[in-house]
């Protein structure tokens, strides 16, 4: 019994925190590292490692994943990467992933097109999708 | 058969006809006064402190939202297969916010490296000087006026834009080519002749590479152009000619680990001899708020009363909204020319706000 409590105890502290699930098309099978996944969503680089056009899905900014996200992968807050994209924005030089509201639309995004690449709550992940890193 | 494939190719088109518009702005409201100043009694200056040179944003005694204050629209149609149409309109408190277009190009995409674009765009010769509209996109109140003293910002070309990697190191590249007929230079004609001045620049050719890995990046750059002016309708003459030439080198480093970082700058335009500038900028990141500091230099080579004026400031941003910061900033500027002074020593205090949406 106590085993158990321990389990789920463990199981609890795991799911809060939860984790950032980078995620492609499965039958995407491009070498993505940390580096190279920063590189993407930050516009530096603009094809997979596969030779196809990467399209990278980003969430709202209120979501918590997008702040995990931008904390650990992007090692920017917020506004640093407003201010970045403001930047590339109004000088041509780039614009920023497409942005939809939440894991469940990234999820349907990634599993029906294979250039795309997001992130999601390590808990959104099923098998429709293939994660190619955690943070 | 035939039919049913120019149906086909008849719906393809209307659907790539069918445009992706975005639009999407800046603006900033900034405010400010001089504290105390010198001026150029020579030159019926008033106390005065410039906080920028193209535009001639001009703070004196009394309080003004004026010198600095801007609104820009930036409206994209994004045609489909890398074609884009861009337009950015920008309204100013020192022109009386007669909106104009500052950015006018279309945009096509080469290849995953290679983008082409061509119409008028921002001469991209100092590290801030394509977003130096965009408030919001730096920590300062603005680039330091000492080293943005060009006379020409826009120019109407075409402009190579590469972007791909070497190793570990993320490159951006522009190789740019193009021409500015300005008939009624502001800077120039407002502040410096004191009478209409048309400023010509052209065989302008450029280069700027940028490389970037994890905490630093690295700007390298070079233009060359061919300058010719028109005080009040009468060609200027150096060295017998009606032109002369400019070279301009820059160099910018930034380092930046997160909570604290330093922005740096060093550029030489050789235009009849070398007018050095540089600045140098630290700051620190605590949750919403930037305190920063800042100092800048600009030299004419040679002995005698040469143009010598530099800047230190000392600031604060405070990133209060998700699309908005406030920012304060405190100047002081020394002027050391008599002929080619400026405007004079100054303390100034400025603040605003900048959004994006």
């Amino acid at each position: 019994m106590m085993k158990y409590a321990l389990i789920s105890l463990a199981l609890l502290s795991t799911s809060a925190f939860a984790g950032i699930a980078v995620v492609v098309h499965p039958s995407n099978n491009s070498e993505l590292d940390a580096a190279a996944i920063n590189r993407i969503f930050t516009g530096k680089e603009k094809a997979f490692s596969n030779g196809n056009k990467v399209i990278p899905i980003s969430q709202d900014s209120a979501t918590g994943a997008t702040g995990e996200f931008n904390e650990k992968v992007l090692n920017k807050t917020a506004a640093q990467l407003k201010a970045y994209w403001s930047k590339l924005v109004f000088t041509g030089k780039g614009t920023p992933p497409k942005e939809v509201m939440n894991d469940q639309e990234v999820m349907q995004l990634i599993s029906s097109n294979p250039d795309t690449i997001g992130y999601v709550s390590s808990g959104a992940v099923d098998g429709s999708v293939k994660v190619v890193a955690e943070f | 058969m035939k039919f049913n494939y120019s149906l086909i190719a008849l719906v393809c088109a209307s659907l790539s006809a069918h445009a992706d518009v975005n639009i999407s702005g800046f603006a900033s409201i900034n405010g400010g006064k001089v504290l105390s100043g010198t001026g150029v009694p020579h030159y019926g200056v008033e106390p005065t402190f410039l906080a920028d040179y193209p535009i001639v944003s001009a703070y004196t005694e009394d309080f003004s939202f004026k010198p600095e204050s801007l609104i820009g629209l930036q409206v994209s149609a994004v045609l489909g297969e890398g074609l884009s149409v861009t337009g950015q309109v920008v309204a100013r408190g020192a022109n009386d916010y007669n909106a104009e277009f500052e950015w006018a190009y279309i945009s096509y995409e080469l290849n995953e490296n290679w983008t082409v674009q061509a119409g008028k765009k921002r001469l991209p010769l100092f590290y801030y000087s394509d977003f130096y509209d965009v408030g919001y996109a730096y920590v300062w109140m603005r680039p330091p006026a000492d080293n943005y003293t060009w006379q020409i910002f826009n120019y109407e070309g075409i402009n190579f834009l590469y972007n791909g990697s070497i190793g570990d190191w993320s490159m951006t590249a522009n190789l740019y080519a193009g021409k500015e007929d300005d008939p009624n230079n502001k800077l120039l004609s407002d502040f410096f002749f004191q009478s209409p001045t048309r400023e010509i620049w052209e065989d302008i050719l450029g280069g700027v590479a940028t490389f970037s890995k994890d905490w630093l990046e690295v700007r390298v750059t070079h233009m060359q152009y061919t300058n010719k002016r028109f005080v009040g309708g009468v060609a200027s003459i150096w060295d017998g000619k009606d032109s002369r030439d400019g070279k301009f080198y820059g160099l910018a480093a930034n380092a930046d680990f997160g909570d604290w970082f330093v922005l740096s700058e060093f550029n030489r335009l050789d235009l009849d001899g070398n007018l050095d500038t540089y600045m140098v900028s630290a700051g620190y990141r605590i949750g919403e708020f930037t305190p920063y500091v800042m100092i800048s230099d600009f030299k004419q080579d040679g002995t005698g009363d040469v143009e010598k004026h530099n800047t230190k400031a000392i600031g604060l941003r405070w990133d209060f909204h998700s699309s908005a910061a406030f920012k304060v900033q405190f100047d002081k500027v020394q002027d050391d020319s008599y002929d080619l002074a400026v405007a004079g020593d100054s303390e100034a205090i400025t603040f605003g706000v900048d959004v994006v949406f």
